[in-house]
């Protein structure tokens, strides 16, 4: 099982938006339509995983964190997100993260 | 900007792909056709192609065309070739995204399309920017001069037309229903809805001195009637024939800005001279009339309404602390309230009482009226302007720059803190940005 972490992005938002409305008009039912998802969580890990080679680097100044059932939540504020030639100035920005390291990834829904 | 554009938008397809493909044979299995998987795909494209972060992905691929035409039903059945026709009059081909739906075919305009475009009723038109816009009525699409948005529409006018590009014609029709409600919220409203008013003014400034003229002769009541805007429109929206309540706006807001010019004392001597004529003329009138006591009944009402709207003018000018004193009871009166008392006494007194209920209301609406011009005068004890005000947990959270990903390693020594996070993806201000690796540095 991998992380649901990722459905609150765009993609997996709209996902969950399109997958709303077919239930509306009752082209599929719920279940299959959290199989969906499920088969999304899978894809985007795997993406992420294998088809993503770029790093980033950053640095802000820290307001808050938390640590609650293995995931940090931090927020930060003026941070500058620099990759190798761009930079990117953000106010403010919260970052959600699972642990990486755990070979066994429970459902991990977070919002 | 990070260099993440056609990157982004590529992953997201080659994921979008994925998914689709894996649940193929599960349809299957379910015994739901193609056809809904298919539908999945398309709307959860079209919503990923409307949001920013696959804008990049448009500047690049789609970056010749304008448009996304998205053609009936009735289209379909047609065939592709009369749709050819129908849409380019120049008979250029369309190439666009492939689409099997029964539903919808959609069709982006190419790069040497030459403007101006005729576009037939019933399609639906989306820009490059994701803006929808239905078109019931045959349209000729012109190039701006930017070259951009094609989005000049000389939309011709059909007696109903529904086109929602423009937002001022969605204000309008929200700004006309509040009106005819409630009468006397009708003073509120317009202050409420300056800013977006002044956008339909200069269409029907030429209406309103029609307007004012109308109103004299339909409204029995007395000349001064500019503070009471409330009793005059309903009887205006039956006489004019022609938008009354886009006129009704426009006299509330012409009459609030006069309004506002004038100061609150003589508004409300005006409303007693005026209470005093009536209830002058009520006593003139011969008694035991079931008609005059309607009239009066309904004089009244009238009356009552401007009271109300008179407070309402007034507590809304008002500190809160002093409004209504009166009126709830229980605080203690404070010297401000006793003046505007005394006030309103003495205003009584030159009246020669025009009925038990009229005086209270009078009284309170002065007393409020006299308080909150005093208080004004007096500063917070209570060193309210020092508080600190701390930002709540809840809206602290609240951002739309999120970053979702995974940490390898979070490490803090004393108040630094170090992030070694990866695979993750980034929203900002609406675009997407993903990575593999990222390291953070950050100060508590």
């Amino acid at each position: 099982m991998a992380y649901q972490l990722y459905r609150n992005t765009t993609l997996g938002n709209s996902l969950q938006e399109s997958l709303d409305e077919l239930i509306q008009t009752q082209q599929i039912t719920p279940q299959l339509a959290l199989q969906v998802l499920l088969q999304f969580d899978k894809a985007i890990n795997t993406a992420l995983a294998s088809r993503v080679r770029n790093r980033v680097n950053f640095r802000g100044s820290l307001n808050t964190y938390r640590f609650c059932d293995n995931v940090w939540t931090f927020v930060l504020n003026d941070v500058e997100f620099r990759e190798v030639t761009d930079l990117v100035k953000v106010d403010k920005v919260k970052i959600v993260a699972c642990d990486g390291k755990s070979e066994s990834t429970q459902n991990k829904n977070d919002k | 900007m990070l260099s993440n554009t056609g990157p982004v938008a590529k992953l997201y397809l080659s994921i979008i792909d994925d998914v689709i493909e894996s649940m193929r044979e599960l349809y299957l299995d379910e015994g739901l056709e193609d056809r809904v998987l298919d539908d999945l795909r398309r709307i959860w494209e079209a919503k990923m192609m409307q949001s920013k972060a696959m804008e990049d992905f448009r500047k690049n691929n789609i970056n010749s065309s304008n448009f996304v035409l998205q053609l009936p039903d009735s289209y379909g059945q047609i065939g592709r070739a009369h749709k050819a026709t129908v849409v380019i009059p120049a008979g250029q081909s369309i190439h666009g995204f492939p689409n099997n739906s029964e539903t919808l075919a959609t069709f982006s305009l190419p790069a040497g399309l030459a403007y101006p475009v005729q576009i037939p009723a019933g399609v639906t038109l989306q820009t490059a920017s994701g803006q929808l816009y239905k078109v019931n009525v045959p349209v000729v699409v012109t190039q701006a001069p930017m070259g951009q948005k094609p989005l000049s529409l000389q939309i011709q006018r059909a007696p109903a037309p529904q086109s929602t590009a423009a937002p001022p014609d969605t204000k309008l029709p929200q700004q006309v229903e509040p009106p005819p409600a409630p009468a006397p919220s009708v003073s509120q409203s317009p202050q409420a809805d300056l800013p977006p008013s002044p956008e339909s003014s200069p269409v029907q400034q030429p209406q309103v001195p029609t307007a004012d003229a109308t109103q004299l002769p339909v409204v029995p009541s007395p000349p001064a009637q500019e503070n009471e805007p409330s009793a005059q429109p309903e009887p205006v929206n039956y006489s004019m024939t022609s938008s009354p309540c886009s006129q009704l706006l426009e006299e509330a807001l012409a009459q609030t800005t006069q309004l506002k010019s004038r100061d609150i004392d003589d508004i409300l001597k005006q409303v007693i001279e005026e209470e005093r004529e009536k209830a002058e003329r009520r006593r003139n009138l011969p008694p035991a009339r079931t008609q005059d006591q309607t009239e009066a009944v309904l004089a009244g009402l009238g009356l009552d309404y401007s009271y109300s709207e008179l407070s309402d003018i007034v507590q809304l000018d008002g500190p809160p602390d002093n409004s209504d004193a009166e009126e709830e009871g229980g605080a203690p009166l404070e010297e401000n309230d006793f003046l505007g008392i005394i006030n309103a006494e003495a205003i009584k007194a030159l009246q020669e009482g025009g009925g038990s209920s009229d005086g209270n209301s009078l009284s309170s609406s002065s007393d409020s009226e006299g308080a909150d011009k005093l208080s004004a005068e007096d500063e917070d004890p209570l060193n309210s302007g020092d508080d600190v005000i701390e930002q709540d947990i809840p809206d602290l959270f609240d951002t739309d720059n999120v970053i979702v990903c995974q940490y390898d390693k979070i490490h803090r020594s004393k108040n630094r803190w170090k992030f070694h996070l990866k695979d993750g993806v980034m929203c900002y201000a609406g675009r997407d940005y993903v990575f593999s690796k990222a390291v953070g540095e950050a100060e508590w």
